[in-house]
């Protein structure tokens, strides 16, 4: 457990039996993008947008909107914050970091230059994500 | 109760992430460049040993598949667009959150810049609907169905051309 690392077959083999128990004792499968949409909608309220005309956020009984929240999904998302942070932490491999080593040998150290890559790319995946149903 | 397991199951799940150490833009960018395969190990192990387990269960008639609709219109589009942004930013959303659980400040950026896509694909949704969602849209459709083949014929396939791949990766060491 304290171990920094562990065999990646092993670790995806364990992830896919969290699933399965995941799936039989709660009907959830592991995902994450839907709940950036619902957070979206949440700071868009509390910045005074109204979100109750937009089509997505109201559809399927308001599925994707602000009062979605909380759900088991965003506990995930929670919870696997929680979880790296534990694992990092309890065997020494927390490193606060701004710009990734490869990123670094190919484009620099420069932390702002990372971050504007990082932040438009977030945006693209994700907009992809939901339009292909993810 | 339900947010009780939500917490517990992403937990467990953010502790097998970061021991495996996908959750680094290393990692991932690695494997996007062919050097490096462990998010793919991990990946395919946790496809091919959930896809037994929870066939199992559906032909137990202990659970009900949700099956996500097939269009060709949001899922050529959207695959492609989640690719370029995948490649920018080095984490998915799910590994962007745990890989700040790691200290990786350039995540966070990564995470704002997703709600930000996040409000505009609702912007952008009635127009998605009409216009892309559309284009060759199947509905609820599975492998198995389209080859009208048993469910099980399809996974021992997939597993077979998923351990040859593990083989490959052994063999050159990626």
């Amino acid at each position: 457990m304290l171990k920094k690392t562990w065999n990646p077959y092993l670790a995806g083999a364990l992830a896919g039996i969290l699933m399965i128990f995941s799936v039989w004792a709660n009907g959830k499968f592991f995902g994450t993008s839907t709940t950036f949409v619902r957070v979206a909608a949440v700071i868009e309220e509390s910045i005074g947008i109204d979100t109750s005309k937009n089509v997505h956020f109201t559809e399927k009984k308001g599925k994707y909107g602000a009062q979605a929240l909380p759900d088991w999904q965003l506990m995930f998302v929670f919870g696997v914050l929680l979880g790296a942070f534990i694992s990092a932490r309890s065997s020494g491999d927390f490193k606060l970091q701004a710009v990734p080593d490869m990123w670094q040998q190919r484009f620099g150290n420069n932390p702002a230059k990372r971050g504007v890559v990082a932040f438009f790319g977030g945006g693209v995946a994700l907009f992809g994500a939901r339009l292909a149903g993810g | 109760m339900n947010l009780g397991y939500g917490l517990i199951t992403g937990i467990f799940f953010g502790i097998f992430l970061q021991k495996a150490q996908v959750l680094r833009y290393d990692k991932q960018v690695g494997a996007m460049r062919f050097l490096d395969m462990t998010i793919f190990k991990f990946m395919l192990s946790s496809i091919i040993v959930s896809a037994i387990g929870i066939y199992l269960l559906k032909d137990l008639g202990l659970i009900k598949l949700s099956v996500k609709g097939t269009s060709i219109g949001a899922q050529l589009l959207g695959g492609s667009l989640f690719g370029i942004g995948w490649g920018l930013l080095g984490y998915c959303p799910g590994t962007a959150v745990g890989a700040v659980g790691e200290g990786r400040i350039d995540a966070l950026w990564g995470i704002l810049g997703m709600l930000c896509g996040a409000a505009l694909y609702a912007e952008a949704y009635p127009f998605m609907k009409a216009k892309i969602i559309s284009l060759g849209n199947y509905g609820k459709l599975t492998l198995p169905q389209i080859l009208d083949v048993s469910h099980w014929l399809v996974i021992v396939v997939f597993a077979l051309i998923v351990l040859a791949m593990f083989y490959l990766f052994e063999k050159k060491k990626v």
